[in-house]
């Protein structure tokens, strides 16, 4: 048989886009996905009988509008939802009560907001408008592959002077906001422009997601611009939701990908990365099979591609010591829930608009540094941060009739936890989430039928992120861009001839972007995005 | 020539009223009274003893960390690296064999600042810099870009193992700082304190400068307050003193931080509503307490065993309240032992400061460093370090030194140059690049940027 041009190893949404950018060029790709389904971290199981999951990452909104156009995504399958609101319950002097909601809506929101704050609903727009022109600003980067600022090579001084220019190009103000937004923390950052504890501390939370560290930790301010940069439909700062679950997401990319011609093989494990006189020509499967092909390109993370496929005999000694300390920390947990009934909350009984978007616990900035001081020495967050969706609610053939599933994304849950991951601990995790999540909507424990509680140990082992790290490694500002994930290759390349990488752990990261993917494809084929 | 006015009583309203004196201006520094002390912690640039034509003592003590261990001994870090190395040894091999590895890359980008700091903030897009920085090769620059963001606590978990160590470092890395070793930005502050100092050494010399400065008669000086400072058209006009007295002047170059000398001092109605807003933004957050205790026999104490203890020290800070395990540093000073106690909130979460909970802050501090005995103690907390340094909310530095309020950003961009939009008058405070802890530097910058307009 005709080798393949390119063997990829992991079926995950980046492995998928890298694949379809590939075969739409005329290569011969093949996927090789160990599970019996794609989509790695992205995917829809039905948990419970007649009870549908996006049992991992659940929303949708980073992932890059060139990929949904240029794979033609909707044709095979992508059908996105927009979340229409946040929903803050508040929790003052232990109870619940009052709450802040966001609504798409402009002028409902200013409403809204004007109810505790007249500053801060006036502070709205222009906040929104500074963090769009940032975003605008960081956006092109997202498609570029990061240049080695110390190479003396011709074309990366070429990348460096054109990555030097669109930085110079800038207005000087429009830097130094984009090096605050960098630097700070998102509590102080946004202490210069709201004064609603729980308005900061929802925003805040969206700068902690994925990584350990707390809305008062400077460095977190930067993931604020993530909720800015999410185009749907052309609309900014859309949250969303796929029909049929994140699964779909990736069968869509799937069937793009199987569309111009990529094979996908599932149930088709990797254990090692096959090397010939140094170079990468195959993978071997677990049963012994070789799969050979001219590249090799892994959407595993960082670790597990080079420390455990390739092995650290074949790589030099300072690569490794980078991939040594890339760090991954993972801290998110996941419970899903299958309930006989609508959860009620104090603050606004009853069904509503407001279970057609998100419910964020973050009454405020504190609560939230709180949870990550129990997690930063070992412990689960006694009182969780949680973000919440019901997708039954948009789209009903996720639960029987009737019926609902709830999504709850979970920090703190550090995957190094004292004394490790144990089913007791696991189960005293879910525990947490449920009685705090009471004490805002109290018929909640009795709605609940089923309760999936997933670790980060859990992710690590399911998905085979390392250390349950969403993001294939935290996106801290010492592992991003010319950094990521390892100093000198950050593009996509390896220090193994023949061996790329197309993973999240590589620029520009997490966040079901697809962005690694697409950049790795158009480095492989020599073009640029 | 019209006169000139420097307001403030710290080192760099000294160096910039001996500089301008020297380069032919009449000068009056106005000291608002505030305590003056003997020895100025921090480098002192070659070039600035040289244009003040003052020979300075560094004071470099040896050991520059002696560390208490659990079991009795102690961990002593020498300004001689072979000494460091030799008492590592003892209690980890690891640690012994990477420490001169450490020292030399640390001391490589502290080079980099070094001479960053004697020259006003260079522009972060400017090509010079970026031609700077390659200078440091590949191994630097990777470490610059990896390190400058980073916490210190991150930075000394990837070299080191020894909790000993890794907590006298960190403490470094939060000196007068409202975040914990594990806050990212905290590496940057390790470096910045290392600026001036051999490899090996992180902890900056004491030094006479304000000293000898204030002993020189070239300048006169008035132990006054100043009320307002005036502007008319535009450009500055003088002060007006809290008696009432007026002083003309057609240049103020003020010591006082950014954020009073602007907001407060002077005239309202000059400034741009969004620069006013920034300034109001500048955080200066005060946290520590400075404790003198009357010993017959000065004492010196570390106490920062572990980088877990500095963070949880600091936990208790971000809700506004003192820690109860604080980091505490003692050292001989003029009345007996001072003692560097941090973290002690300026705004407290359960109301304001008083004279029982001053006291309770020496009680913790005899109760957590044996040896001080019952005697007397007088403890500035930072409404008092405010008043007696003009340390604003006790920050020592004015403005906290963080990466957002660092360099070209420092205290903001608009007026990092020394500049400011009132004709005439200049910021050469601490709260100015390259920030407190380089001592006087501010000061010369500042004055360079004078004489060069």
């Amino acid at each position: 048989m005709k080798p393949y041009d390119a063997v990829i190893v992991g079926g995950g949404h980046n492995g998928l886009v890298c694949a379809a950018y590939l075969a739409r060029a005329g290569k011969r790709v093949v996927v090789l996905e160990r599970r019996e389904r794609v989509g790695g971290a992205a995917m829809t199981e039905e948990v419970f009988p007649g009870f549908r999951f996006s049992v991992f990452s659940y929303v949708v909104s980073l992932l890059r509008p060139e990929i949904i156009r240029e794979l033609d995504l909707p044709r095979h399958g992508l059908h996105i939802l927009p979340l229409e609101s946040t929903l803050t319950p508040l929790h003052e002097g232990g109870k619940a009560g009052d709450y802040l909601a966001q609504w798409n809506d402009h002028d409902q929101n200013r409403r809204e907001l004007a109810r505790h704050s007249l500053r801060d609903a006036e502070a709205y727009d222009e906040f929104g408008l500074v963090l769009h022109q940032m975003a605008r600003v960081i956006k092109p980067l997202l498609r570029m592959a990061p240049p080695d600022p110390a190479s003396l090579h011709p074309r990366e001084l070429l990348d460096l002077l054109k990555l030097g220019k669109h930085f110079r190009d800038l207005r000087p103000e429009q830097f130094n906001a984009l090096w605050k937004l960098l630097t700070m923390s998102s509590a102080d950052y946004l202490d210069e422009w709201f004064e609603t504890e729980a308005l900061k501390a929802t925003k805040a939370a969206s700068g902690i997601i994925g990584t350990l560290l707390g809305p008062r930790s400077p460095g977190t301010a930067y993931v604020l611009l993530h909720h800015y940069m999410g185009e749907l439909d052309g609309v900014f700062r859309a949250w969303g939701f796929a029909k049929g679950g994140n699964g779909s997401v990736s069968a869509a990319i799937a069937g793009a990908a199987q569309a111009f011609g990529a094979e996908i093989r599932t149930l088709a494990p990797v254990s090692s990365i096959l090397m010939e006189r140094g170079r990468a020509v195959g993978a071997v499967l677990e049963g012994g099979e070789e799969v050979r092909g001219g590249r090799v390109i892994s959407s595993a993370d960082p670790r597990r591609t080079f420390m455990s496929l390739v092995g650290e005999q074949h790589l030099p000694e300072e690569f490794v010591q980078s991939i040594r300390r890339f760090k991954f920390r993972g801290a998110s947990a996941k419970v899903n829930l299958a309930l006989g009934e609508l959860p009620s909350f104090i603050c606004m009984p009853g069904a509503g608009p407001h279970l057609r978007g998100a419910v964020s616990i973050s009454p405020s900035v504190d609560y939230l540094e709180r949870a990550y001081d129990d997690a930063k020495y070992g412990e689960i967050s006694r009182r969780p941060y949680m973000d919440i969706v019901i997708p039954s609610m948009l789209d009903p053939a996720m639960a029987p009739p009737g019926k609902h599933v709830m999504s709850i994304f979970v920090q703190y849950a550090p995957y190094h936890l004292n004394g490790g991951w144990t089913d007791a601990r696991r189960e005293a995790l879910g525990d947490a989430v449920l009685d705090t999540l009471s004490e805002y909507a109290p018929n909640l424990k009795s709605a609940v039928l089923h309760r999936q509680v997933i670790t980060p140990a859990d992710i690590e082992r399911v998905v085979g992120l390392a250390e349950g790290n969403i993001f294939q490694g935290e996106l801290s500002l010492q592992q991003m861009f010319f950094l990521r994930p390892a100093p000198a290759w950050s593009r996509y390349r390896t220090p193994v001839q023949g061996l790329w990488q197309c993973g999240s752990g590589t620029h520009p990261g997490g966040g079901v972007m697809g962005a690694s993917g697409r950049n790795a494809a158009f480095q492989i084929l020599g073009r640029r995005a | 020539m019209s006169p000139a006015l420097v307001l403030g009583g710290g080192v760099d309203a000294l160096v910039a009223a001996h500089l301008l004196t020297r380069a032919g201006r009449r000068v009056t520094l106005l000291n608002e009274g505030l305590a003056a002390r003997s020895l100025e912690e921090g480098w002192v640039a070659p070039q600035l003893s040289r244009e003040l034509g003052v020979e300075v003592t560094m004071r470099r003590i040896d050991p520059w960390a002696a560390i208490a261990l659990p079991d009795g001994g102690t961990l002593a870090l020498w300004q001689d690296m072979g000494r460091t190395v030799e008492s590592l040894q003892r209690l980890s091999p690891r640690d012994a064999a990477r420490w001169p590895d450490f020292c030399a890359r640390m001391a490589a980008l502290a080079r980099v600042f070094e001479e960053m700091y004697t020259e006003p903030p260079a522009n972060p897009l400017d090509l010079g810099l970026a031609f700077r920085v390659r200078r440091l090769g590949r191994q630097g620059m990777e470490d610059l870009m990896r390190v400058l963001p980073m916490s210190v606590a991150e930075l000394l978990d990837d070299w080191f193992e020894c909790d000993a160590l890794k907590g006298a470092l960190g403490a470094l890395g939060i000196l007068h700082l409202q975040q914990g070793p594990r806050s990212g930005g905290t590496a940057f502050r390790l470096l910045h304190h290392h600026v001036g100092s051999p490899p090996g050494v992180f902890r900056p010399p004491r030094s006479d400068l304000g000293m000898l400065l204030r002993a020189h008669p070239a300048i006169e000086t008035r132990s006054a307050a100043v009320a307002r400072v005036t502007v008319r058209g535009g450009r500055v006009a003088g002060v007006v003193l809290a008696s009432g007295e007026v002083v003309e002047a057609g240049l103020v170059v003020s010591g006082i931080d950014p954020r009073r000398t602007l907001l407060e001092l002077a005239d309202p109605g000059w400034l741009d509503p969004q620069l006013a807003r920034a300034l109001g933004h500048i955080r200066r957050r005060g946290v520590v307490a400075r404790i003198t205790f009357k010993t017959p026999q000065p004492k010196s104490a570390l106490l920062a065993p572990s980088l877990d203890y500095l963070e949880r020290a600091y936990d208790e800070a971000k809700y506004g309240r003192v820690s109860r395990q604080p980091y505490l540093e003692a050292r001989a000073s003029e009345g007996g032992t001072e003692v560097h106690f941090q973290y002690a909130p300026y705004r407290r979460s359960d109301g304001g400061w008083n004279a029982a909970r001053r006291n309770e802050l020496a009680q913790l501090t005899r109760r957590l460093l044996p040896g001080l005995g019952d005697a007397e103690a007088s403890v500035l907390a930072p409404p008092e370090l405010e008043a007696r340094e003009g340390w604003p909310e006790g920050q020592a530095y004015h403005a906290e030194l963080a990466l957002d309020q660092a360099l070209w950003m420092r205290p903001l961009p608009e007026l990092a140059h020394y500049r400011t939009p009132i004709e005439g008058l200049w910021l050469c405070g601490p709260g100015m690049h390259p920030g407190g802890g380089i001592v006087g530097a501010a000061g010369y910058n500042c004055v360079k940027q004078i004489l060069a307009g």
